[in-house]
């Protein structure tokens, strides 16, 4: 089965270093691993263990030091600014610990967002709709995050994550500042979304690669396949 | 992102701090409305220069004397330009056909009570010509369009003719108020009006005229004249004979250089101008044509056009300044925003034109208040300039293209440091 399908991810020997004053410091030393279409990877790790810079680097936020970063098949670890827009924008949807949604804006249209980047398309509106109903809370439409719960604004933040049919999902501490019960909730919604995904225009339903980041090891159970870093090192797969 | 999307998000980015974006256009709103104003006075005292000008035809060289001040007085620096001389021009000079002269000076005139202290015009019997062609005035609620003749300026009576002005005949013609002033609604055609104690009979009035050009308004008043035959004038208000001015008409416009010279030498002759030490001629008056006066007078109107718009212009970049700081706080507030707009997949060129989009929009808004508030500030501007302010039609789209102009360049820096900003620091921001 694995032979069938090239992984989505393909990471070899990458690492990253940053200038800190006088000294440099190996955030990332050679990290190598593949994830296949359809996973759901929980990456967990002490803080300053590079998880964090790792998975800038998988979300295309962040060029490598070193090393090669496949997406899809397509090499992304050498891409013009440019490029690494297009390349979030279209392969790539982001959820974060603090939701960030732009609080000027309702949900549909933080929602709507990512869509518009992409140049003309006549179905946003439709597309927006379908994703928060999907996350269900499509009778929220209208609100801004200010006037949402916690747990609904984080439902906004995945609507808005998948609105654009995305290859792989990075959610970074995705409950980190909800209650345990919502945490729960949302951590079900992930999964929904990595087993049952959502079909669309008649193609195929797309199983959806999720990274999970995490140091919550309950929150971690969800994933199929945890990573443990220690040190810019992955220590346990 | 499409351009529509570009300008609602960034009108969203204006609306999420309304006081702010208000206050910054209002620099603006100042720094457009005083471009308006500042060439409107340019504008205006260019428009009252042409229309001084205007009865000085192509074909006319003014003649007038050379002033200088001595002991507190206007003085001649030589010989006087006499009556005389004007008189014997179109004999001496064969490419002069015909010349005008006029003269001002105080008069004491009375009516039984009724006396007026008033600048006393003489001219020769082409005077009235000279007022109904310099169009600087017109019979009141005249319609447009429609030329006018000597006649429609004359209520009642007549001017006087060339044998009055050679006979140094003792008659008058009146303005509109003058004549009520003072005879109080009687006739006063034939009658006896006494100017410096001297019999005069007027022998015609004036329509009741209007100023036509707005710049010069508040500068003459045509209502209150009082025309005598230039001999009569010089007899009845000098002591010492005066200089006079004389226009004098080229027979061929085309010679106009010649002519110069010509008269320039009968009047050396007459004032025994000869050539100095140093090898020139000395002198003691001017001659001028429509060319120079109008070359010199819009080149100083001109110098001030452009000293007042460039006051104005600094007022924009004021504005533009204010544009920038608040632009500027604006992309630090909002690091994080742009941050989320990078990492879903916005481009630099997104972020950029976003927040240059806010820049122009603030300045485009203040660029229309502006042109509203310049335009209505004018009459009250013209107060302080003896009402000489007349909109100038290009600066209206001047001021506003300065206008956007002054965001698109004041917004570039605040923009293209928004879009330079590294996703994963902007996320961090709080």
């Amino acid at each position: 089965m694995f032979m069938e399908k090239p992984p989505v991810i393909q990471v070899e020997e990458l690492s990253r270093e940053y200038q800190m004053g006088e000294s440099i410091v190996q955030a990332l030393r050679g990290v190598s691993f593949q994830v296949q279409k359809g996973d759901f990877v929980a990456l967990m790790g002490p803080s300053g263990s590079g998880k964090s810079t790792l998975m800038h680097l998988l979300g295309c936020l962040d060029t490598p030091s070193a090393g090669t970063y496949r997406l899809n098949g397509q090499d992304v670890s050498r891409l013009s600014k440019r490029q690494m827009a297009l390349v979030r924008n279209q392969q790539i949807g982001f959820v974060f610990q603090t939701f960030n949604l732009l609080p000027r804006l309702n949900a549909m249209a933080n929602v709507k967002m990512p869509l518009l980047y992409r140049g003309r398309n006549s179905r946003v509106d439709e597309q927006a709709r379908e994703a928060l109903s999907w996350v269900g809370i499509a009778n929220r439409a209208q609100h801004r995050p200010s006037e949402l719960s916690g747990g609904q604004r984080q439902r906004v933040a995945i609507a808005r994550a998948l609105v654009t049919n995305p290859a792989i999902i990075l959610a970074d501490e995705p409950t980190g500042n909800l209650d345990s019960r919502t945490g729960a909730e949302i951590m079900q919604l992930l999964s929904q979304l990595n087993q049952k995904p959502i079909a669309r225009n008649g193609e195929t339903p797309q199983p959806r690669t999720i990274i999970l980041v995490t140091h919550d090891p309950q929150v971690a159970q969800y994933a199929h396949r945890i990573l443990h870093m220690q040190d810019g090192e992955i220590t346990n797969d | 992102m499409t351009l529509f999307n570009t300008i609602l998000s960034a009108l969203g980015g204006i609306a999420g701090n309304r006081l702010r974006a208000t206050l910054t256009t209002l620099g603006i709103v100042i720094g457009v409305a005083s471009v308006i104003t500042m060439l409107a006075l340019g504008n205006g005292a260019r428009s009252a220069v042409e229309a001084n000008f205007r009865h000085l035809g192509s074909d006319s060289v003014l003649v007038r004397v050379k002033d200088k001040i001595d002991q507190g007085e206007i003085v001649p620096v030589g010989k006087i330009l006499s009556y005389e001389e004007g008189l014997q021009m179109p004999k001496e000079v064969a490419l002069v056909k015909w010349v005008s002269m006029t003269i001002g000076g105080e008069g004491k005139i009375r009516h039984e009570r009724n006396v007026l202290d008033m600048l006393v015009t003489g001219t020769t019997a082409e005077g009235i010509l000279n007022i109904v062609s310099q169009q600087q005035v017109q019979p009141i609620n005249w319609p447009d369009g429609i030329p006018f003749s000597e006649e429609v300026f004359l209520d009642r009576g007549r001017f006087f003719t060339p044998a009055e002005v050679v006979s140094n005949a003792r008659v008058c013609v009146l303005g509109h108020k003058t004549a009520t002033d003072l005879y109080e609604g009687d006739d006063p055609i034939e009658k006896v009006v006494w100017v410096n104690r001297q019999r005069c009979l007027v022998i015609g009035v004036f329509v009741e005229l209007e100023v036509t050009n707005p710049a010069l308004r508040n500068q003459i008043r045509p209502n209150e004249s009082f025309y005598m035959p230039i001999s009569t004038a010089i007899e009845n208000l000098f002591d010492d004979e005066p200089s006079v001015e004389i226009t004098a008409r080229i027979s061929d416009e085309g010679q106009m250089a010649q002519a110069r010279k010509d008269i320039t030498n009968y009047l050396r002759e007459r004032h025994e101008i000869a050539l100095n030490e140093e090898g020139d001629y000395e002198d003691d008056f001017d001659l001028t044509t429509r060319q120079e006066i109008l070359g010199a007078q819009q080149a100083a109107a001109r110098t001030f056009s452009f000293l007042l718009a460039a006051m104005a212009i600094v007022s924009l970049v004021v504005g533009g300044i204010g544009i920038m700081n608040v632009m500027l706080v604006s992309v630090m507030e909002r690091t994080r925003e742009i941050g989320i707009r990078l990492a879903v997949g916005a481009g630099q060129r997104d972020i950029i034109l976003q927040f240059l989009f806010e820049a122009v929009l603030i300045s485009a808004v203040g660029g229309v208040f502006g042109i509203a508030v310049g335009v209505l500030a004018i009459p009250f501007v013209a107060n302080f300039n003896e009402g000489v302010a007349l909109l100038a039609p290009a600066s209206i789209p001047l001021a506003f293209g300065v206008a956007l102009l002054t965001g698109l360049l004041f917004g570039l820096y605040p923009a293209a440091r928004a879009a330079s900003l590294d996703p994963i620091e902007a996320l961090r921001h709080e």
